[in-house]
């Protein structure tokens, strides 16, 4: 398995998208030790932060993560990425396939883009997490997106496809939201702010939209379909809507500011 | 020439040298404020670039609020002196746009061109008693018809529905982002039936002048970084109150000939400040007064009133240097002491 070692603190944020196993596979250990991965006029290459082992399969452990790593598994396509640690911005932004997961905390943007793969957080993450970054249409875009502790806010703004599990988000979960699916323990103030489309389920919220309705407290066979898909993720968010508290989950239509056909689904 | 290194005053020629050696030293120097006239933003950017800096602004916030719906759903908007012409209903966001003169002038006058020519002009506000953006999307839905339970959103939505011409002017630091989004779906749902455009509100600095520059030197906007040599844009990462928070930024060259509001970060960064009126020497390590344009020297402008770039005459003659010299002399001894973007050419100037 290959191991990349951090040796100490970054001086600088460090650029990980040319660093994943697919790319590493076809280095040699001096090739690799020679990427650049510096974004300032130091030229910093991993070599200089990092001490590197390669064995060519497809498993790449970061062992000492640090805020300064960014877009740590951005565009990867196979393989997995285990970083022992905390990572900075746009982790996992683009990527299309294989899993990455996250020890520690991730800076904003986890998730920008993604169109597949997992992605699993396992402590905190930023704001705009599976959100889109400056001038992009989209977010989270197909992509699986696990936060096993809180994620600040605008969490999912613009996400169109994929699937992002969360146990508490800040405010303006959900915005902009385009489609796709958001499971939270609780929400901050005003979740779904412009959603077109999609579906958020809650266990609690802040404030809500002026511009969200309740449509009534429904029993349908598509939360159940709903939590089914859920559970291998995250029993706990499953449950919400298969073992709610107040019996079956309540119902909040919008944004009516555009197309109104989103949807909150509340537990509580 | 007033000018100070570490408080103590000197000449000029040992001020530009003091500049160079700090920002020539420094790995990831931060370029802020760019509150000034166009030359000296286009000689900040030339330096930027030969020294791997990166680039923010005093209004980086709220340009970027601008920006950031812009890039997404694109904007209907009109410059103040159509708004002024046309308009005969105003609706004002928030209360920031409360201090513009511009709305004065609204209150005052009436359309004089256009559909509207004679009629007289409505003024509606909507008042920040609770998040704006949040009011704004309530006011849209109204406005689309799927909502009618508030009698004063349904009135004042009817008010931009029935007008000829509208104009709704805002704030884009007080409304940020998502608010300006749903504000510029607002007036395009309106231009299905009548004619309504949005007014960004400037806060004052220069930054839509560096917006100009940025554009035609970079082919972005700015928050731009030159430390892997080609301009990266990163609104994120370049924000020049974030990189000092997180010790990342090493070295800052804060431009603003213009009055502008000090960062916290100015003393305990290494700072090398151009600045006007307000010099002092305690304001930075290195502290360069320079001439404050459209008042003691010339300099080309954002001019609010026509949405343009355009050049002011000084109102007094100074003695004084503008920013754009200044910066070009500093980038000439920084080229004399060889640090140009690269690592080796940071080596070098370690090793000197």
């Amino acid at each position: 398995m290959p191991v990349l070692t951090l040796r100490e603190a970054p001086p600088e944020r460090l650029d990980f998208l040319a660093v994943n196993p697919l790319a590493l596979s076809g280095l040699s250990q001096g090739d690799a030790e020679r990427l650049v991965v510096g974004t300032t006029r130091r030229g910093l290459v991993l070599g200089d932060c990092f001490t590197v082992a390669l064995d060519g399969s497809d498993t790449l452990t970061i062992a000492g993560g640090h805020e300064r790593l960014d877009r740590v598994g951005a565009a990867m396509s196979e393989g997995a990425i285990r970083v022992e640690g905390d990572v900075g911005q746009r982790l996992g932004a683009g990527m299309a396939g294989g899993s990455l997961t996250v020890t520690g905390n991730a800076g904003p943007f986890a998730g920008s883009g993604a169109t597949g793969g997992t992605i699993v957080i396992e402590g905190d993450a930023g704001d705009h997490a599976g959100g889109a970054v400056h001038a992009a249409k989209v977010g989270l875009d197909g992509a699986t997106l696990v936060i096993r502790g809180s994620a600040g806010d605008y969490l999912g703004d613009s996400m169109r496809r994929g699937l992002i599990v969360v146990e508490r988000a800040g405010a303006f979960a959900g915005a902009r939201m385009i489609a796709g699916t958001i499971a939270a323990g609780t929400v901050g103030d005003h979740p779904g702010y412009g959603m077109r489309r999609g579906t958020l389920v809650v266990g609690g919220h802040g404030s809500l939209m002026p511009t969200f309705v309740e449509t009534g407290a429904l029993d349908l066979v598509y939360l159940r379909l709903l939590a089914k898909s859920l559970r291998p993720v995250s029993a706990r968010h499953a449950d919400l809507l298969a073992n709610a508290p107040n019996g079956v989950p309540k119902r909040y239509s919008g944004d009516l500011a555009t197309i109104g056909k989103g949807e909150l689904w509340v537990a509580a | 020439m007033a000018a100070w290194v570490k408080g103590g005053a000197t000449d000029a020629d040992a001020a530009v040298m003091a500049a160079a050696r700090l920002l020539s030293s420094a790995h990831a120097p931060v370029f802020a404020g760019l509150n000034a006239e166009v030359a000296a933003i286009r000689a900040a950017y030339d330096l930027a670039g030969r020294i791997g800096a990166s680039v923010d602004t005093a209004g980086g916030d709220a340009t970027y609020a601008d920006l950031g719906a812009l890039a997404r759903v694109g904007a209907m908007q009109a410059p103040p002196a159509e708004v002024a012409g046309r308009a005969d209903a105003v609706l004002v966001v928030g209360e920031a746009p409360l201090k513009s003169p511009l709305v004065e002038r609204l209150r005052g006058t009436k359309p004089v061109r256009g559909r509207a020519a004679g009629a007289e002009r409505s003024i509606h506000h909507l008042r920040s008693n609770q998040d704006l953006a949040v009011q704004i999307a309530h006011l849209r839905a109204h406005a689309r018809g799927h909502m009618t339970s508030d009698a004063g959103m349904a009135e004042t939505a009817r008010a931009m529905a029935s007008a000829l011409y509208g104009a709704v002017l805002y704030d884009p630091g007080e409304l940020g982002t998502l608010g300006i989004e749903m504000l510029q779906g607002l007036a395009m749902d309106l231009n299905e039936s009548t004619r309504c455009f949005a007014l960004s509100v400037s806060d004052g600095t220069q930054d839509r002048a560096a917006l100009q520059v940025a554009a035609w030197t970079t082919g972005q906007a700015t928050r731009v970084g030159f430390g892997r040599r080609v301009p990266e844009q990163d609104p994120w990462r370049f924000d020049a109150d974030r990189q000092a928070r997180a010790g990342e930024a090493d070295a800052a060259l804060w431009l603003a000939s213009l009055p502008t509001p000090r960062p916290t970060w100015l003393k305990t960064l290494p700072t090398v400040a151009l600045v006007g009126a307000d010099a002092a020497p305690d304001l930075a390590e290195v502290v360069i007064r320079v001439g404050e344009p459209g008042r003691e020297t010339g300099g080309v402008l954002w001019n609010e009133g026509r949405a343009g770039l355009s050049y002011r005459a000084p109102e007094q003659g100074a003695d004084l240097p503008t920013a754009a010299d200044i910066i070009a002399r500093i980038a000439a001894a920084v080229a004399g002491r060889g640090a140009v973007a690269g690592r080796s050419a940071v080596a070098n100037s370690e090793d000197a």
